[in-house]
């Protein structure tokens, strides 16, 4: 009620007891604090009015410092100490006021202030005895709470004595701990350290999982785990080498990982043989880098890879074969293209195709093998020409090998067509054909599949068969030609038909042979002399089978003719075969040697013949008997003395000489008209002139000679043409005298 | 590593999804050796000499997404070597049937390489008419219309190409094994059969074609032959640039 709305709560009270500090400030703060303001001067003047209404109104300003004094009072009852200044500031606070009592005496004020006075001591002193009850109070507290800390006290200094003792019995232990500890980092070390040498020096689970389980397919995965596999063994007999020798970790490092390696190449050997014989049977295959890879990998166990191929080439084999018999019977998709076999009637056309096929075969077969073995990667993959080289590397050896068992299964049916097709052949030209034909096809095998593979053997084989039915059948056509008799009616003097038959047999092979299909590559690069030679070497026993039996039967028929039909004109008919059969092998350039042959043979006729009918002349002439006589004379005796040379005679036959010189057949001796050969027909005939011409200079010259005692020798001679001038009689024949002599009759080219 | 490199090196060079088997005629001396030697080699092939009998090579070219692998049989053009190269016409898909631009005989010549061709090859035989030696422009004895005019009026695709500078070389093999892969794909050619001269590469491709023919991926879209005819007066620009 008496507390101002300034005045502290009771809360105060409470916090009174301890620190002075606070208070004093407050009290200072009090003290300094301008009353002078609003909110003072309103307290002021609520005080007044409390307790002025008993008074006068006009005494404003009492209630003003009864309150003020009050306020002092009870802060100076709260400290004792301050008790004195108390009063002063009691007493000195009405004496601060004489300017607001001065208009009314301060006896209202006065009263005023001593019941503030009153009020405030009896509030002051119930305060402070409330204060003691409280304190006794507090102070009883305090003493329990004395207790309660000593126990405490007791407590804590047990607590701490017990700590200590646990203190250092811990020492121990963590001591302990941390040995422990450095203990574990090492060995964790050291796991690692095992970890990288379990990770680096065996298989993972999953490697071993590729390598061995049948459900991870021969791949990728399977040949890392295999590669790793193989870095482990290679690793460790780098470490195994070292000076301490082979570890017991080492050796069982290298016996479980050859363990797995063998797994591994026993998974690969039976997925390839799997594979080869699933693929096998395809026409065309493709080779996946997964089987070459692992046909690389086999190569390092060659009895498994042996095996694997061994299996892959009877397929291949297997399926070769029955695809060559598909081409052969069954053609292509709907019979289109048509069968091989039904064009056995056409023999090249059939042993054509098959070996054609044959030959497309070996190719697609080459290329698979290639893949197989990796070996295309280094060309490029990339070939043109069927020539190979044969580097000799294991790859090589493997292809041929395979290529050979491959194709070798074609042998058998081809060999037996091809020979059947051969066995059916009449003509030689045909089997010619055929035989030149299989040359190729043996020439092209060889090359690529090797001279010692089966098909190129057996090629070799059907060549040489072929070779041998052609030349059988040439021998058959020379033994028939040599068997067959001149027809004694005809009298002409041509090669006779079975000879022109002949012949164009002769024609026709060496047409064939010209443009045959042998190894021509090998010759390329070679002088045109050794291509010459070459060409002349291979159809010289053709030559020899078919020209010389003509020759023969040529020269024996017409012996056996002439015996039985004298008049028939022998000579004349061996020199028109012969020059017909010259003619015959002059186109081909090879045939060079054979024709030489003949050459002297009608080289040989044709001097007997220049001698025939030179005789023949001397008849005609009459110079015969001139000659005769001169050939008969013995010592010196002189030749008018004869009787077949008298004077008469010789006049006799230079006057035949003379008609003769004027007949016909100066110019055309009937005879020579019947060589095929004009030319050769005029050679003979000047030639043998020639000769006509030296006899006349002989006989002129042994007219002239006075020991032949002829008389008027100049006459005699004069009297008939040529009138004794031998070089008259040159220009008569119109020949060169130079150019005459035994050249003419041996001069061979015609 | 170095292994598991060499795995995918050659696997881009060996693996394809088709092998085709092509047939190279013509007259002699009109260059189908040179041609194929740059097709195989990219390189022009010099002192070239004749061909006796005839001579393999193969190639993997890529078609889309098709990777065809062509087994290529060079032929001899001579007379007398007919009789074995006949034997080869038999179980090819394609023929590349060259003719030399600078020689009206070679050109002259080609029906009866066609008929030839007709007669021994398959019924689906697809045959591209190459005039050969295109850089010869002055030297030319064959028009180009002409024998366009003939490929049409024969049913056969053509273009001109030059194995010496190698221009347009690649473009007939292609457009064969095109026209062969849209004849499987109608189903007219079946690569299950032997002797068609195509076959499938990838036996799983294989099973998947046996049971469904379905497309060949850019290749399918109802393309027929009128679509490759269009490339006629195509390959003819090129000439002309």
């Amino acid at each position: 009620m008496l507390t101002s709305p300034t005045s502290p709560p009771p809360k105060y009270q409470t916090s009174s007891p301890r620190p002075h500090n606070p208070l004093s400030i407050r009290l200072y703060k009090v003290l300094a604090a301008n009353l002078d303001d609003d909110t003072t001067k309103e307290a002021l003047h609520t005080l007044a009015d409390l307790y002025a209404p008993s008074l006068l109104n006009d005494t404003k300003v009492k209630p003003q410092d009864r309150e003020l004094k009050g306020d002092r009072e009870r802060l100076n009852d709260i400290d004792d100490e301050d008790d004195d200044t108390k009063e002063d500031a009691n007493t000195k606070l009405p004496a601060q006021s004489p300017a607001l009592a001065e208009t009314v005496p301060g006896e209202i004020a006065a009263r005023a202030r001593r019941n503030l006075k009153k009020d405030v001591e009896s509030k002051l002193a119930e305060s402070s005895r409330r204060f003691l009850t409280a304190f006794a109070e507090v102070d009883k507290q305090l003493d329990t709470l004395q207790e309660y800390i000593g126990a405490m006290r007791l407590r804590c200094d047990d607590a701490q004595s017990q700590l200590g003792e646990t203190n250092e019995a811990c020492k121990a232990l963590l001591d302990r701990a941390g040995s422990l500890r450095e203990q574990r980092q090492e060995i964790s070390t050291r796991q690692s350290m095992v970890m990288v040498f379990l990770s680096r020096f065996t298989l993972t689970p999953e490697d071993v999982e590729a390598i061995t389980s049948r459900e991870v397919p021969v791949g990728k995965r399977f040949f890392n785990a295999m590669n790793k596999a193989e870095r482990i063994r290679n690793d460790c007999r780098v470490l195994m080498a070292g000076e301490e020798g082979p570890t017991k970790a080492g050796l069982d490092i290298m016996s479980t990982t050859s363990g797995y390696l063998e797994e591994a190449y026993e998974k690969i050997f039976r997925w390839c043989s799997f594979a080869f014989r699933e693929m096998g049977r395809d026409a065309q295959i493709d080779v996946s880098p997964a089987m070459r890879e692992a046909v690389r990998r086999l190569r390092q166990r060659p009895e498994l890879l042996t095996e694997a191929l061994g299996t892959l080439s009877q397929t291949r084999q297997a399926t070769l074969l029955n695809n060559f018999t598909t081409a052969l019977t069954r053609g292509g998709p709907g019979g289109l293209p048509r069968p091989i076999e039904l064009h056995a009637h056409d023999p090249l056309r059939y042993v054509g195709d098959m070996l054609a096929w044959v030959h497309q075969a070996i190719a697609a077969e080459r290329e698979f093998l290639e893949g197989l073995f990796g070996a295309r990667a280094e060309e490029g993959g990339r070939m043109v020409g069927a020539v190979r080289a044969y580097g000799g590397t294991e790859e090589e050896d493997w292809m041929s090998e395979l290529m050979d068992t491959a194709v070798g299964g074609l042998c058998t049916p081809l060999m037996i067509r091809v020979q059947q097709t051969i066995r059916s052949q009449e003509s030689s030209i045909t089997a010619y054909k055929i035989a030149n034909l299989l040359q190729f096809y043996m020439l092209t095998m060889q090359r690529t599949l090797g001279e010692e593979a089966a098909l190129s053997k057996r090629l070799r084989e059907m060549t040489d068969y072929a070779y041998k039915a052609f030349s059988d059948a040439v021998e058959a056509q020379g033994r028939s030609i040599l068997g067959i008799h001149l027809d004694l009616d005809d009298l002409t003097l041509t090669p006779p038909f079975a000879i022109l038959d002949h012949t164009q047999i002769l024609r026709e092979i060496l047409t064939v042979y010209e443009s045959s299909l042998g190894d021509e590559s090998s010759l390329r690069g070679k002088s045109a002399k050794d291509v010459n030679e070459a060409a002349a070497q291979g159809c010289r026993a053709i030559l020899d089978q078919m020209v010389d039996p003509a020759v023969e039967m040529c020269v024996l028929a017409s012996e056996e003719k002439h015996r039985l039909r004298p008049s028939w004109d022998r000579e004349i008919f061996i020199i028109n075969v012969l020059t017909y059969l010259q003619s015959v092998l002059e186109p081909y350039s090879f045939t060079a040697e054979k024709r030489d042959v003949i050459q002297d043979l009608v080289a040989g006729r044709v001097v007997q013949l220049i001698e025939d009918h030179f005789t023949g002349l001397l008849v005609d002439t009459g110079l015969g008997e001139m000659v005769d006589a001169g050939k008969a004379r013995q010592g010196d005796e002189p030749l008018s003395h004869l009787p077949a040379a008298s004077s008469s005679r010789l006049q006799a036959a230079l006057h035949k000489f003379s008609v003769w010189l004027t007949s016909n057949t100066v110019d055309y001796p009937p005879r020579l008209g019947q060589l095929s050969v004009q030319s050769l027909a005029s050679r003979v005939h000047r030639a043998a002139l020639a000769r006509l011409v030296r006899t006349y200079k002989w006989l002129c010259e042994e007219v002239r000679n006075p020991e032949n005692k002829y008389e008027a020798a100049a006459t005699v001679l004069g009297s008939e043409r040529p009138f004794g001038q031998v070089h008259l009689l040159w220009q008569i024949f119109g020949i060169d005298e130079e150019e005459t002599g035994d050249d003419i009759v041996t001069d061979k080219t015609t | 590593m170095a292994n598991d490199y060499d795995i995918d090196a050659t696997e881009l060079l060996e693996t394809y999804d088709f092998l085709m088997k092509y047939i190279i005629i013509g007259e002699a001396g009109t260059g189908k050796s040179c041609l194929l030697h740059q097709f195989t080699h990219n390189s022009f092939k010099e002192h070239s000499q004749h061909t006796i009998g005839v001579e393999f090579s193969s190639r993997t070219v890529k078609l889309g997404e098709k990777r065809i692998k062509l087994q290529l049989w060079d032929t001899a053009g001579q007379e007398r070597f007919r009789s074995v190269t006949r034997s080869y016409y038999r179980g090819a898909a394609g023929a590349i049937l060259v003719y030399d631009i600078t020689s009206r005989a070679s050109f002259l010549n080609l029906s009866r390489w066609l008929a030839d061709a007709r007669a021994l090859g398959s019924p689906h035989l697809v045959t591209v008419l190459v005039g050969n030696k295109s850089d010869r422009e002055e030297d030319r004895e064959v028009e180009w219309a002409e024998a366009s005019r003939w490929a049409a009026e024969n049913d056969v695709h053509f273009l001109e190409a030059s194995s010496l500078s190698g221009e347009n070389v690649e473009a007939p093999f292609l457009l064969c094994a095109r026209s062969i892969l849209l004849a499987i794909e109608s189903g007219a050619l079946d690569p299950e059969k032997a002797g068609s001269g195509v076959s499938y590469g990838d036996r799983a491709l294989r099973r998947v074609h046996s049971s469904s023919r379905l497309s060949f991926g850019s290749l399918s879209g109802g393309r027929r032959k009128g679509t490759v005819k269009l490339r006629l007066p195509l390959a003819g620009k090129t000439r002309c640039c």
